[in-house]
């Protein structure tokens, strides 16, 4: 059977976490037959720099613990250097923040985190392993699926022409996006949701987009409309 | 390098003439006509700005911070760091104006007492909602939080409850599509 990855973005567990919804992901990670896997870059913003703060210190604990249990795992458990990881890290980052440009200046898109779930997706592509990408905030997936339709968005919100580098668009297709959302929606289709009551699903699916998931009132009631 | 200083040096001034009028309001308008240039040049500087002018317009709202002791030797500072922001800008003196802006806030720091927590609070919550016009001006999460030197998990918390997430952009793969390559993937 062909190996799979779900690779978690900050954004995506950031909701989780404020949510408490720490068993959800255990459970689907008991549900799902491949691993969790998440980079160096995004373990350093979910656990490490949040853990030398008071604020976020909790999560941090959290998700340091899923860590440690072996529910979420990092590259080097599909047998991928932190090297190799890091290397492609700097080459996404530099063709995705050199994508648009206004002015003959660069703007800058995502970080560090962002650019190796897409580095790492890339990865494993090369080596023929199934993956998605968990992301819950809106421009690393929109520049993921559609770069010239995020040219509009950047347009109307910065009030100024931005031009595509279109040399670098390649480099930012392949990849497939899920969010938090999604991801309880399978679990509450498995029956991995403790509470039964009806309107569980409703109040999940706004409780991760009043905690940032980029996910529309529209969207929330399409996908509790799915049969 | 602080982009658009004309720019920059007409918010700085009309913003000396607000904290004198007390015009809170013109203080908040001022700190977003400078949210499309950190969006787009993540300058620094331009960041800071956009930070600075709207703590000051929060500071000056709240009537009950006259009460303190600390008060008016904090209203002197204010007005004398945007003086010094005003004539670096002209002066052309980039490190200057961002040695303007720093003893702000390091004048801040070093206040005592209730005063201190709370300025620095405002100064927390600008930074937070700059953040988040960032964010929605299309930079990402990460992206953003780094800029302002703020949590992924404060910035996610604000822009969850405010519209920044929610409005539905209509590209990418549609919501059925998406749900069924999450169920797929767990099969």
């Amino acid at each position: 059977m062909r190996e799979k990855a779900l690779l978690f973005d900050s954004s995506t567990l950031i909701s989780f976490s404020m949510n408490g919804l720490f068993q959800e992901i255990r459970d689907l990670k008991k549900a799902f037959n491949g691993k969790f896997i998440i980079p160096q870059e995004v373990r350093e913003e979910i656990i490490d720099k949040p853990l030398t703060s008071k604020r976020f210190e909790l999560e941090a604990l959290k998700m340091q613990e899923l860590l440690e249990e072996g529910v979420l795992e990092m590259p080097s458990s599909l047998g991928i250097k932190e090297s190799i990881v890091s290397e492609k890290t700097q080459k996404m980052l530099r063709e995705a923040n050199d994508l648009f440009y206004s002015e003959k200046r660069n703007v800058e898109l995502i970080g560090k985190g962002e650019a190796s779930c897409l580095a790492l997706s890339k990865i494993l592509n090369e080596k023929k392993i199934e993956n998605i990408i968990a992301v819950d905030e809106r421009t690393t997936r929109v520049l993921g699926e559609s770069p010239e339709n995020l040219i509009k968005l950047l347009q109307n919100k910065l009030h100024t022409g931005i031009k595509m580098n279109k040399r670098s668009m390649e480099f930012v297709k392949g990849f497939k996006f899920i969010r938090s959302t999604e991801l309880i929606y399978v679990a509450y289709k498995k029956g991995l949701i403790k509470i039964k009551k009806p309107q569980i699903l409703d109040a999940m699916l706004y409780a991760l987009k009043f905690k940032g998931c980029a996910i529309s009132d529209e969207e929330i009631e399409e996908i509790k409309g799915i049969k | 390098m602080v982009q658009e200083k004309e720019n920059v040096l007409r918010i700085f001034e009309e913003t000396k003439e607000a904290i004198i009028k007390e015009d809170s309001f013109k203080l908040n308008n001022l700190s977003n006509q400078t949210i499309n240039t950190a969006s787009r040049t993540q300058d620094p500087d331009n960041i800071a700005t956009a930070v600075v002018v709207y703590s000051i317009g929060k500071i000056i709202e709240r009537k009950k911070y006259r009460e303190f002791p600390e008060w008016n030797a904090l209203y002197k500072k204010i007005i004398s760091s945007i003086d010094e922001a005003i004539k670096a800008i002209r002066r052309g003196k980039d490190k200057d104006f961002k040695k303007s802006i720093d003893s702000l806030r390091n004048y801040i720091n070093r206040l005592s007492g209730k005063l201190k927590e709370y300025v620095q609070d405002v100064f927390r919550k600008a930074e937070i909602n700059k953040a988040s016009k960032i964010y929605e001006h299309g930079i990402s999460l990460e992206k953003t939080a780094n800029l302002l030197g703020i949590s992924m998990y404060e910035l996610a918390l604000y822009a969850g409850q405010s519209k920044i997430s929610g409005v539905s952009d209509g590209i990418g793969l549609n919501t059925r599509s998406r749900v069924k390559l999450a169920m797929e993937f767990f099969k």
